[in-house]
């Protein structure tokens, strides 16, 4: 049949023409867009964009599994709602586990303390101020028998966020399954286990890399062997673009670990098909909606290609599954209640892109752990995409858009370009040991940061449509004090009554095994059966493997080159010449990252911000004391400590910080603290004196114009 | 704010690491009247001075100089010394700010109390820094620092300027020398007193002995100088703690020797007439800059050299003969 229409894509001037006129004295290409990835957006995309893709016309289920790893997708079964959760005690975290259960949530996803990830006992002086926060605490198999008391190993899918203490968190889990009956053949669920990431972003490692990258091995090993229904690694994105990357840069990264996981694995002598069915991803899905579906599809497609270098005979071992996060960067402390509506667009993306698993985040999460209401919401958020509306009912609807398809390949192009970079240095491992990456990242994430704080970016509630109303919700506070001394008390209690004999055997012949080649996760799992601690297990691989320490590099120059609302810029570097030529010197300020909270997006961001201003910044190290802090900051004579704190140890650490200057008799140093900080907490914070509290959402201007000023009030009082 | 210089001063020789870290402010102060303050601490400091081992350190930037230092400095923190570190990191010439990230990198020695480390902002002329850096020794030594490292940013003049004013200049490289060799030896190799090959551990430490042996056979074609011991390459491992003990005797085995036949306080006398002559220079220049035609002319002089309208050399003949020195 013949139509009279006119086709697009043969000739465009007509449409050209009407779009002018819609566009008035612009020009036509003020209609194209650039987006960060470095890919270009057009305002119509027609047939002919569809021209050279290589994956069109597939169909899911089939290579290059572009459309989705299986065919018939959420049609027969819906992905699974899986809610990342954790906090304070065993006891506590158990519960709250089992209410979700009861209430609609199919697998478990266990968030870990801190001083859990860095391989540290409740008891050990330097995590203080960690234990039970942003996770639960666990230091031996009688915390995780606790953990999943009444709940059924054999039945229910167990996803663990751990990378560094991956060893004897897995050995814990696996025997608490044990002694609930269970075999580890029979235990199904996910171990991050992908450290690699840790070094770009986040940094809770223990090790250093090549260390870490045959723990890693080891794991892969033993699933392949024992744990046929269980994911080894978990390779993730999340938190690069959490820590500022844009989806080019996540999607190559990340795709550039797992290549890396693969070729260690083949070279300790297992085949592909043994272990690469169950390498499993996980990405963040932020708010640019499109860029996020085609994400989901472009990584399914590059992957498919990666993996033929490997010549895999089983069609699951390049077939990408994933696990799906809405963004966490992208919820505001301000006018919270918009992050409900950002959650569901952002979770509608997930499933457009076709997701394996998803969690959503809650809408008070920019400041605090969920509480069970914003949990509910968030868990809902989820249902009533399944069960209300027809969205499961298609695979793949953006399949065959003109625009879908064609950014999918863009994507994947750029994606492409950056993974040969990366080859070039000699692949991941080799790159992360330069910094590329990480420094790559940081880029993004100043650049990022430069946009949001002069208006490029909108975010509605935090630079535009700012509301004065505040809402008041009930937020979960973790008495951390009360936590640990019960972690300590059972700790205690465990260490009087196990075989002490038993204990040495089995860490020595752990320590004996990571100095030759034994399979340290077999090994683990004696210790744990003997009751060993989590902090005695990593210790014993300190001893051999000794400890990893960050180089801190920076970037410069960024944050000012991409801020585009000059005169906020200017004045502010104004004052800053002002003062420092009443000083004598630029302000200094000494930016710290207390605690094992390892997230220094928000420090990095700030140090080349504040130094593009005017500020002398001295960085401190990770994981540093408050003691430590202290001792820096008097012998560099800074004017100020910014602490930067992204998982909720602040009012330990905060108080502790500034009574330790006051016994050195520093009390000229201001302390100012910026971060993820609930709003209740700023009145404790500024008793405990603190001269200015910053929320998630200040421009990097206004927090250096306020630190000024809280170095001038600490100079006249 | 007021200054007690006394306060400081007693502070500062009682070993209070605050008291310390407030005069070395003072001393990289850049207001007039904080340098006249600065001056009377330094004098009153002085007799206190000159009493600690002074050691240069520099590398292409990746050399590992950090992780050399916090080895060889907790090396000596082990043999019973007391270290302070001094690290200049570069500032903007735009915005005048800096980052300045050396703590990080030395994590061990940071924490330790026996040890001080401060890393300053280079400011923006090597003038400046000169000045500043010279005085900060003095000022950790009269702190009762016996060993004083002095880490610079890596490339390019700041190398000439801190070997002026050290014992010893130690020059670090990468094992992968090669090519690199050729271009930077002479000027740099000239002011070494000892070349220390970093990251000769597992994989490198073949590359390790062959950068070893080029550098010995560049500095057998250099002139030696009478004035100096002759010039030592190392092998050294930070991560493998190798070559420390090594690196350690031949630095102080060579100042003992430097000492006892008297080209030590040679090498310090120079540098004490060099930085009188620098001093000179530079505080002359502060007190023209204080002189209001001098700033006149030159705002005015500077668009007619900027355009080609007048020469450097006449213009500059011009403000001098405007200048009255006899006030000031």
């Amino acid at each position: 049949m013949s139509t009279s229409y006119r086709t697009g894509s043969k000739d465009l001037s007509a449409w050209e023409n009407l779009a002018r006129k819609d566009l008035g004295s612009d020009p036509l290409e003020s209609l194209n867009r650039q987006t960060p990835e470095g890919v270009p957006i057009k305002a119509l995309y027609t047939a002919k964009d569809l021209e050279g893709i290589e994956s069109l016309d597939t169909v899911p289920g089939f290579a290059p599994y572009t459309r989705g790893p299986r065919a018939t997708m959420y049609t027969v079964k819906p992905w699974t709602i899986r809610q990342y959760a954790g906090f304070s005690t065993a006891e506590e975290s158990n519960q709250f586990y089992r209410q979700n259960l009861a209430a609609g949530q199919m697998g478990l996803s266990i968030a870990f303390d801190l001083a859990t990830h860095r391989g540290y006992d409740s008891d050990h002086p330097r995590v203080t101020g960690d234990v039970g926060k942003a996770g639960v605490a666990i230091d031996s198999v009688e915390d995780m028998k606790v953990l999943f008391d009444q709940i059924p190993l054999e039945k229910m899918s167990v996803s663990m966020t751990m990378n560094g203490a991956v060893i004897p968190i897995l050995a814990a889990y696996i025997v608490a399954g044990e002694e609930q009956g269970v075999k580890p053949e029979q235990l199904s669920g996910t171990i991050q286990n992908d450290v690699l990431k840790e070094y770009m972003v986040r940094n809770t490692y223990i090790y250093p890399p090549e260390p870490s990258m045959r723990i890693v091995g080891d794991i892969i090993d033993f699933t392949a062997r024992r744990m046929p229904r269980f994911n080894s690694i978990s390779i993730s994105g999340y938190h690069m673009q959490e820590a500022g990357a844009n989806s080019a840069i996540e999607l190559a990264f990340t795709l550039g670990d797992g290549i890396e996981y693969v070729r260690a694995a083949i070279a300790r002598g297992l085949k592909v098909d043994e272990f690469a069915p169950r390498l499993s991803f996980f990405f963040a899905i932020g708010m640019n909606f499109y860029m996020e579906v085609a994400k989901l599809r472009a990584a399914r497609t590059l992957w498919y290609k990666l993996m033929q270098q490997f010549e895999p005979k089983d069609p699951r071992s390049s077939m990408l599954r994933t696990h799906c996060q809405t963004s966490g960067y992208s919820l505001t402390e301000q006018d919270p209640y918009n992050n409900i509506i950002r959650t569901t667009i952002e979770a509608m993306a997930s499933v457009f892109g076709g997701t394996q698993s998803l969690h959503t985040n809650s809408f008070d999460e920019a400041v605090s752990l969920p509480s069970n209401f914003s949990a509910r919401l968030a868990r809902n958020t989820q249902l009533i995409i399944q069960e209300e509306t027809d969205i499961c009912h298609v695979v793949d609807p953006f399949g065959g858009s003109y625009f879908m398809e064609s950014l999918t390949q863009n994507l994947m192009n750029e994606a492409e370009r950056i993974l040969r970079e990366v080859e070039e240095a000699g692949g991941m491992v080799k790159a992360i040991q330069q910094g590329l990456p990480k420094l790559k990242i940081e880029e993004a994430a100043a650049r990022k940061q430069a946009r949001i704080d002069s208006g490029q970016d909108v975010i509605v509630g935090v630079n535009k449509y700012q509301t004065k109303e505040e809402s008041k919700f009930e937020v979960r506070d973790v008495d951390n004090t009360k936590v640990r001394e019960q972690q300590v008390a059972r700790l205690q209690a465990i260490r009087q009554s196990r075989d002490a004999a038993r204990v040495k055997t089995t860490l020595e012949a752990l320590e004996a095994g990571a100095r030759a080649n034994g399979n340290l996760l077999e090994l683990a799992l004696d210790c744990m059966r003997a009751r060993a601690t989590v902090g005695e297990v990593s210790d014993a691989m300190r001893r051999v493997f000794g400890e990893h320490r960050a180089p801190i590099q920076s970037v410069s120059a960024v944050y000012a080159a991409e801020y585009k609302m000059k005169s906020d810029f200017d004045d502010a570097r104004k004052l800053i010449a002002a003062f420092a030529d009443q000083e004598g010197r630029q302000p200094r300020i000494l930016i710290a990252k207390l605690g094992q909270d390892g997230h220094d997006r928000g420090a990095k961001v700030i140090a080349t911000g504040f130094a593009d201003l005017g500020f002398d910044v001295d960085i401190g190290p990770l994981f540093q004391t408050p003691e430590e802090a202290v001792k820096q900051a008097i012998e560099n004579d800074v004017h100020v400590i910014g602490i930067s704190s992204q998982a909720a140890a602040h009012k330990t650490l905060v108080p502790r910080l500034i009574e330790l200057l006051k016994q050195e008799g520093s009390t000229d140093i201001a302390v100012v603290v910026g971060g993820i900080i609930p709003q209740q907490d700023y009145e404790f914070l500024f008793q405990s004196g603190a001269a200015a509290v910053f929320g998630p959402g200040t421009p990097v201007p206004t927090a250096a114009v306020e630190t000024l000023e809280a170095i001038k009030r600490m100079r006249k009082g | 704010m007021t200054i007690d210089i006394q306060a400081l001063e007693t502070a500062l020789v009682s070993g209070d690491r605050r008291g310390l870290a407030k005069a070395l402010t003072l001393i990289e102060s850049r207001r007039a009247d904080h340098r006249l303050l600065a001056g009377k601490l330094l004098s009153a400091l002085y007799p206190r001075t000159g009493r600690a081992t002074r050691i240069g350190i520099t590398g292409s930037p990746g050399v590992g100089k950090s992780t050399f230092i916090e080895a060889m400095g907790r090396f000596f923190l082990d043999q019973g010394h007391k270290l302070a570190v001094l690290a200049i990191d570069p500032s903007s010439p735009r915005s005048h700010g800096s980052i300045l990230g050396d703590k990080t990198r030395m994590e061990e020695l940071s924490v330790d109390p026996r040890c001080f480390i401060r890393p300053s902002p280079s400011g923006l002329s090597l003038g400046g820094v000169a000045r500043r850096t010279r005085e900060c020794v003095l000022l950790c030594e009269a702190a009762g620092y016996d060993t004083i490292i002095i880490e610079t940013v890596g490339v390019g003049q700041s190398e000439t300027l801190v070997c002026s004013m050290v014992d010893a200049f130690l020059f670090l490289q990468l094992p992968n020398a090669g090519d690199q060799l050729q271009g930077i030896k002479k000027g740099i190799l000239e002011l070494a007193d000892l070349v220390v090959v970093t990251k000769a551990d597992g994989a490198f430490e073949q590359a390790a002995r062959r950068a070893l042996v080029d550098h010995e056979m560049a500095l057998h074609y250099m002139q030696p100088d009478p004035d100096r011991m002759p010039v030592r390459v190392m092998l050294c491992s930070a991560l493998e703690k190798k070559g420390l003990r090594e690196v350690y005797d031949t630095l102080l085995g060579n100042l003992q020797t430097l000492q006892a036949d008297g080209r030590l306080q040679k090498r310090r006398q120079a540098q004490r007439e060099e930085w009188f002559e620098s001093e000179l220079q530079g505080q002359l220049m502060d007190l023209l800059w204080q002189d209001r035609s001098f700033k006149k002319d030159i705002q005015k002089l500077k668009g007619k050299v900027a355009q080609g309208i007048m020469s450097p050399t006449e213009a500059a003949q011009q403000v001098i003969a405007g200048v009255d020195l006899k006030r000031g």
